[in-house]
């Protein structure tokens, strides 16, 4: 096949003003080209639906490893309860239905006035031109003050060889000992994960006999950030005697060596077990694009393209999207996919030479286990439109929370556990299938 | 450089190209892309109920019905998450779409 670029081809034409009202895929001498960045549900979602929408977009996803270990799930591999072959999403599908190139790197530079990004691979560094930029690289971790080696310590809040590590340290726990936890302050990725792996591990320790051992949670935030009714009650009546919940623990240092953690409300010398996950930021390769004062990327939210660039483009974990004051978008799995639909539907869009659309809705669903047999739930929508302070005061256009709400008690029970694993299925083909 | 070669070669690429060009999005297709979560890609499986192929009317009507009521599961707040008019919107698009036959 002949390649050109734009340039020769305009040139070749001869004719360039007369192209210039077309679609830019028109003008284009090679099918216009997505470069994504991650390949976990938002970039994998991303690439899938701009194949299936996008007609013949040239889509190439960059992912460091050969396959993606799924957080989702992935506290019930930290209990055993699950292997992690269950968690284990390969890119096969993608590649054979779909038609996406998958390439295994590490993205490491982007070159935004030149659209080109760099790629280091076991051969070499390689250079993706690109028409459009998609970085769905999920979060990295501000690092606390002390010596924190998060390979004594894991946080196990990107799952892999971290949650083989943390299920490794439980499984070794014995009576009258303690897993010590931290919960992020907020924005974190998955607000109700923390306080669901405190559920799972005291119901671990429990039915495994381990009289007298502990779950203590150092929380850096005011109260429990997601389902409050499901999570307080898990707490003080389910697992009461096991979990100790501690608010406003703003953590001051750690040492992974000792296993101590040093915070504004309890220090603790020697856990057992210490389960520290750290405050969260934007993915490093988003280092060259504005952050707002939570180190995430805002983004456009009808094209999650970025201010000074619109065709670079950041979903998922590493994005803020405006939201209404208190109403944040909620960090998540099944948020990034939602996102990586709009995203897709905007760049196919920009290349048919259409506005992107307006009349756009996003949501979070999700399935929190309390013990091996029981889960909560947890659902948040957004529509576009108008935005408001904490005043109620109008503050500009985003994604507006138009509802909001856990599981009833009476719905915590084995049904909605059996629907976490429909769930759990559902998105991951959704996303990698 | 065979200059007329190439350029004859460039416009027969762009004109297939323009045979491959992405279609203008179907109206309710991207509101309805947000059912697949848990639903499955174009609402036919796997995941809850398949929604692909069922009548407008009945998926509309389900969704009203889960919006106005109380909160009897999950979906009961999803629907709580789209105006009556983008209900509409995803009602008629879903059933335009293939099912496998489902429930």
């Amino acid at each position: 096949m002949m390649t050109l670029n734009r340039r020769q081809f305009l040139k070749l034409a001869g004719t360039a003003s007369a192209l210039a009202t077309l679609p830019r895929a028109v003008h284009a001498a090679v099918a216009p080209r997505v470069v994504v960045v991650g390949g976990g549900f938002g970039g994998a979602t991303l690439a899938k639906y701009l194949r299936m929408w996008g007609g013949n977009i040239q889509v190439t996803l960059v992912d460091a490893n050969p396959s993606h270990f799924s957080c989702i799930l992935s506290n019930l591999v930290v209990t055993g309860a699950l292997p992690m072959s269950r968690i284990t999403l390969g890119f096969d599908s993608l590649i054979n239905n779909h038609g996406i190139a998958v390439m295994q790197g590490q993205a490491v530079a982007i070159d935004a006035p030149g659209n080109t990004l760099t790629v280091k691979t076991a051969s070499g560094n390689l250079i993706l031109p690109y028409d459009h930029l998609v970085l769905s690289p999920g979060i990295d971790f501000v690092a606390p003050a002390g010596n924190w080696k998060p390979n004594l310590t894991p946080h196990a809040w990107r799952a892999g060889s971290q949650t083989i590590l943390l299920k490794k340290q439980l499984a070794a726990m014995r009576s009258n000992e303690t897993f010590v936890m931290t919960v992020p302050k907020a924005p974190y990725r998955c607000p109700p994960g923390p306080y669901e792996r405190a559920c799972v591990v005291a119901d671990y320790l429990k039915r495994k006999g381990h009289t007298g051992a502990k779950v203590l949670v150092l929380d850096a935030n005011a109260g429990i950030t997601a389902e409050p009714e499901a999570f307080g009650h898990a707490f003080n009546v389910a697992h009461a005697g096991i979990i100790e919940y501690v608010p406003n623990a703003t953590v001051l240092s750690v040492d992974s060596d000792t296993r101590s953690i040093v915070t504004t409300a309890k220090t603790v010398n020697g856990a057992k077990v210490l389960n520290y996950i750290p405050n969260q930021r934007a993915s490093a390769i988003t280092k060259g694009l504005p952050h707002d004062s939570t180190r995430f990327v805002p983004v456009d939210p009808l094209t999650y393209g970025t201010a000074k660039y619109p065709n670079i483009h950041v979903i998922g974990d590493s994005c803020t999207v405006p939201a209404s004051d208190g109403k944040a978008v909620p960090k998540s799995g099944h948020m990034a996919n939602s996102e990586a639909k709009i995203c897709a539907d905007a760049i196919v869009r920009s290349f048919t030479g259409e506005p992107p659309d307006i009349n756009i809705a996003t949501s979070s669903a999700c399935f929190s286990p309390i013990t091996n047999r029981t889960s909560s739930w947890l659902s948040a929508n957004f529509i576009y439109g108008d935005i408001f302070d904490a005043n109620g005061k109008v503050k500009g256009k985003g994604m507006h929370r138009v509802d909001i709400g856990e599981a009833p008690e009476n719905m915590i029970d084995g049904d909605s556990y059996q629907d976490m694993f429909t769930w759990a299925d559902s998105i991951f083909a959704d996303s990698f299938m | 450089m065979d200059i007329p070669r190439l350029s004859r070669a460039a416009l027969a690429c762009a004109a297939l190209l323009t045979a491959a060009l992405p279609a203008s999005a179907e109206p309710g297709r991207l509101l309805a892309s947000q059912c697949a979560q848990c639903h499955g890609t174009n609402g036919a499986g796997p995941g809850f109920d398949e929604l692909a192929g069922k009548s407008s009317s009945d998926l509309f009507n389900d969704m009203i019905e889960m919006k106005y009521g109380s909160i009897e599961g999950i979906m009961d707040r999803q629907a709580r998450g789209y105006t009556d008019d983008q209900l509409q919107l995803i009602s008629d698009y879903l059933s335009t779409l293939p099912g496998n036959g489902d429930d």
